[in-house]
């Protein structure tokens, strides 16, 4: 109960701070309205957790690979799922900003939108898989060893993207990290930024505990392993 | 009944040699794979008519009939498996890896039979060549390995599912995505008539990405296999 | 000396019970029936047994010497005959013959594959393609493929499914005599076949 207070009061407290200090903005290098680059605040901590959902479902899948416990492939899923929301969230506020700034939508030439999208499309591939097999033990099983191909292939994606994209990103590299990757955030910014990413972290293990919770409780009549 | 000992690639090269014969007897994979190329690029090339895209566009066009020409077929050497009811026996008569590499082999010569008949039907019917045949070869050649090394364990995958349809080409895409931005860059190179120097990065790419694929599926092709 | 060890062995698909608390003894020299209506378990249970599924609780065991072997260990010297398995339809019952036998590390003479066909009563039909065979002649030619392993654990499955009588005649010859050097194991419902067996395995109450 104080987890879901605690929450609640630190995410009010953060949104009220992104809209009440000066915007993330730096006028010399950026195009478009400054309120719109508030948004950093929100949509970067949810790629964020996006991506760190594809991590630990990963690491769930392994472990469930070494001990064929099926609480490990409930984790997996779970943490999959979350995965799965708050990349289609990151997908559309970025893709919010990019009309706001540049005027369209989607903009293939641009790293961090093809990079989300695909990580969209690994968690969909997932979901696609678990459907159509026919029971608990080869859903688990199959989607563990295809959650692992997926990681190792983010791998070199990971390096071939920012080798292809070097020439033509336009993602506001004044919010967090400059074109030589420098973090040229103002201290106002960090705090607010890292108080919102402490949040939304906070957020999906929250979420997640409660649907950890829920799923056993639903299992309650399966056998002890 | 003991008799003679038979060797680790011995037994690989009886699955692939299996796998061709049958392949022979029934056209199982191989007309569709090829067909299915052979309407891609006649769609492509009756598309652009009269226009002259550039070789960077061509790059890509290549690779993606090769994508999905392969896509239509690679998944049939452990769907028929499955879908004869042969599989069961096989899992009992052999490692599981023997039959990996067999059906990666057998997938790769399905590839490069692909691969020789498209590339002069793409350069006849889209009149692009490559400049530079070398660096041409060896993206084709480390690409196909690619494709057949990514998948095979993707095709062990779907063939346990009950509705496969256009399962094998979602979960290839995102495994073989890398591979496939590494190698049309090396095309585009090769279409452009640029040399080994501009390609040393995308070719160390290539090598480490079918090692590293390859790897990864020995290590986890047990899994997908004992089922 | 090898053996199997079934210990209180539970399977569950989900939130419904297979069957649980199986336990089963097997030595080289000794035999056991499963038993039970059909959905009671028993292809499911032989699927444990060779290791192509996960037990919910409980385990299977192949030792040898005390030692536990791994599944290549025990694999390979395992066969299996099901209704639910199927040969290489576009290849001669010699050609399958050949292959599993290949695949398996062992090079095999024509003398040895004449053998055992003879043996199931398939005699002369090695050149025809398996498509042609009758349902019969398939599940014939799944014997030979199993006896030419020499298996130590042989596994069967409704063993005289879809045979005519002499087919059930030349299985029940088979079953008799790799009961006295194999680790067997017999899915059925059939009095004839479950009596030869020397423990019984009932499952489904």
């Amino acid at each position: 109960m104080w987890w879901k207070i605690l929450i609640f009061a630190a995410m009010s407290a953060v949104i009220i701070a992104a809209f009440m200090t000066p915007s993330p903005m730096n006028p010399a290098i950026s195009l478009g309205d400054a309120d719109v680059y508030r948004i950093f605040y929100f949509h970067v901590p949810q790629a964020w957790v996006a991506a760190l959902a594809f991590v630990l479902s990963m690491i769930f899948s392994i472990k469930f690979l070494k001990t064929r416990d099926m609480q490990y492939d409930t984790k997996a899923v779970l943490a999959a799922k979350l995965g799965l929301v708050f990349a289609v969230l990151a997908t559309v506020t970025g893709s919010i900003f990019a009309k706001m700034t540049w005027g369209e939508f989607w903009n293939w030439a641009e790293i961090r939108e093809v990079s989300i999208f695909i990580l969209l499309i690994i968690y969909g591939a997932y979901f696609a898989l678990r459907s159509a097999l026919p029971n608990a033990e080869t859903k688990a099983t199959l989607s563990a060893v295809l959650s692992i191909l997926f990681a190792v292939s983010a791998v070199f994606l990971i390096f071939i993207l920012p080798r292809l994209y070097a020439d033509f990103s336009q993602h506001p590299s004044d919010s967090v990290v400059d074109r030589e990757g420098q973090i040229t955030m103002g201290a106002t910014v960090a705090a607010i930024f890292f108080s919102s990413l402490a949040v939304f972290t906070a957020l999906f293990a929250w979420i997640y505990n409660v649907s950890l919770r829920i799923a056993k409780a639903y299992d309650k009549n399966l056998p002890e392993n | 009944m003991p008799g003679s000992s038979v060797s680790w690639a011995a037994k690989v090269l009886a699955v692939t040699r299996k796998d061709i014969t049958a392949e022979f007897r029934t056209r199982y994979a191989i007309n569709s794979i090829l067909m299915f190329a052979l309407v891609t690029l006649t769609v492509i090339s009756m598309a652009l008519g009269l226009m002259t895209p550039d070789s960077d566009l061509m790059a890509a066009l290549f690779w993606v009939i090769l994508f999905f020409a392969a896509m239509s077929g690679l998944a049939q050497v452990f769907i028929k498996e499955e879908e004869a009811g042969t599989a069961l026996i096989l899992k009992l008569s052999t490692e599981g890896l023997v039959i990996f590499f067999g059906k990666l082999i057998f997938n790769l010569l399905l590839l490069t039979v692909l691969s020789v008949l498209i590339v002069p039907l793409f350069i006849i019917l889209l009149k692009v060549t490559p400049q530079n045949w070398a660096v041409f070869l060896i993206g084709l050649v480390l690409g196909d390995i690619g494709l057949a090394g990514a998948t095979t364990i993707i095709a062990a995958i779907v063939a346990k599912a009950t509705v496969k349809g256009a399962l094998f080409t979602v979960l290839s895409f995102p495994i073989l995505l890398p591979l496939l931005m590494a190698v049309i860059d090396i095309t585009k190179v090769a279409f452009g008539g640029g040399n080994f120097g501009d390609i040393s990065t995308g070719l160390q790419l290539l090598v480490a990405y079918d090692v590293v694929m390859v790897t990864v599926s020995v290590m986890l092709f047990d899994f997908v296999w004992r089922q | 000396m090898l053996k199997l060890e079934i210990d209180k062995l539970a399977k569950w698909f989900g939130q419904r019970k297979i069957f649980e608390d199986i336990n089963l003894t097997l030595e080289i020299g000794q035999s056991a029936a499963i038993i039970g209506p059909n959905g009671s378990g028993k292809t499911t249970l032989l699927r444990l047994i060779m290791g192509l599924s996960y037990p919910t609780r409980g385990e299977v065991i192949f030792s040898e010497d005390g030692k536990k072997l791994d599944f290549d260990g025990y694999r390979k010297r395992m066969a299996l005959v099901s209704p639910y398995l199927s040969l290489y339809d576009a290849l001669t019952g010699f050609e399958n013959l050949r292959f599993f036998a290949k695949v398996d590390g062992r090079a095999v003479s024509n003398d040895e594959m004449n053998e055992v066909l003879e043996k199931v009563g398939l005699g002369g039909r090695g050149e025809d393609f398996v498509g042609a065979y009758s349902t019969g002649m398939k599940q014939r030619l799944k014997y030979a493929v199993a006896l030419l392993k020499d298996p130590a654990i042989f596994l069967v499955d409704e063993p005289s499914a879809n045979l005519d009588e002499s087919g059930r005649n030349i299985v029940r010859g088979i079953i008799r005599a790799k009961k006295k050097d194999s680790l067997l194991i017999l899915a059925t419902n059939e009095k004839e076949e479950y009596e030869l067996a020397g423990q019984f395995c009932q499952l489904g109450g």
